[in-house]
């Protein structure tokens, strides 16, 4: 956890690496019920040019997230979230999540100031691939 | 299509402990506003959705009682050539956190639908949606703007 004053920009985020099992591919659909066959079917998957099942976009964003708030403490709070799907990760990849922290701010509303802090966001693959770029936008207490 | 706001669309049950838990392990994510009841209360209200499974709260179970087929996406019921799809981008923003408990109800909205384009995957169509998310009492908790790619695989006819 991390105070307000405490951060400086640009600041680095600690890199997360996270090993993608096929069970973890699978929880995807059991978790998010998003059961397109492309995250649970490997026959399906090599049929549409893939090399096989692959993370949906929900775990994508729950990474990048994870990403921020591990960092940020747990009364912090994701408030925006753009991402670009450039590249999947497969079942047997390992994604590499790196985050920093690009803009602080306080913004100033009718109820009370927001402490927002700008985080962008790689995650990669173990090959160094950009599969998805993050914009991400933390609300800290303050 | 375009431009028509869907029908409101009411998720079959509400946010659970479970389902938040069972996504955080599946990120393998400790954030103990996911875990810990005592500090999300105190902090949030309740258990916290986790921000990224917003379209799963509405995303239908593959099979309902008597048949019913289950609702897709906006972005799939739109009648497009192609066999399959991806998503391509996604921005979502929450002015409310999403708690236990909670009953979310989603509005969606096609934006655009691209011409045909060529990308390494094959040929198709984006289709760029927005959905609003509110809750029981109305309240806007997030909005979602998506961009999902329907094509047809290259080599495939």
């Amino acid at each position: 956890m991390i105070s307000w004053d405490e951060i400086s920009v640009p600041m680095e985020l600690p890199e997360v690496v996270d090993e993608i099992t096929y069970q973890r591919v699978v929880m995807n659909s059991g978790s998010t019920w998003d059961y397109f066959p492309g995250h649970f079917d490997p026959t399906y998957a090599e049929s549409q040019g893939h090399p096989t099942i692959f993370v949906n976009t929900m775990h994508l964003a729950g990474f990048a997230d994870r990403i921020a708030t591990d960092w940020a403490g747990p009364d912090s709070r994701v408030v925006r979230r753009k991402m670009r799907l450039a590249g999947s990760i497969y079942a047997g990849d390992t994604m590499v999540g790196r985050g920093r922290v690009v803009a602080k701010r306080c913004a100033t509303t009718v109820d009370a100031p927001r402490y927002l802090l700008d985080v962008q966001i790689e995650v990669t693959n173990q090959r160094g691939e950009l599969c998805c770029p993050v914009e991400l936008t933390l609300q800290l207490p303050g | 299509m375009i431009g028509v706001a869907s029908e409101p669309r009411t998720a079959g049950t509400v946010v659970s402990a479970a389902r938040i838990q069972m996504f955080a392990a599946t990120v393998q994510d400790g954030n103990r506003s996911y875990w810990d009841a005592d500090f999300a209360v105190r902090t949030w209200g309740g258990l916290v959705a986790p921000p990224a499974l917003l379209m799963g709260w509405l995303t239908p179970l593959p099979w309902e009682p008597g048949g019913r087929p289950p609702v897709s996406a906006i972005a799939i019921r739109v009648p497009l050539p192609g066999t399959t799809f991806i998503n391509a981008a996604n921005e979502a923003e929450f002015p409310l956190p999403v708690v236990e408990g909670d009953r979310l109800t989603i509005v969606e909205e096609v934006v655009s639908i691209s011409p045909e384009k060529q990308t390494k995957l094959g040929v198709g169509h984006f289709v760029e949606t927005m959905d609003t998310f509110t809750r029981q009492d109305g309240a806007v908790v997030a909005t979602n703007r998506n961009t999902l790619f329907r094509f047809t695989p290259a080599g495939s006819s």
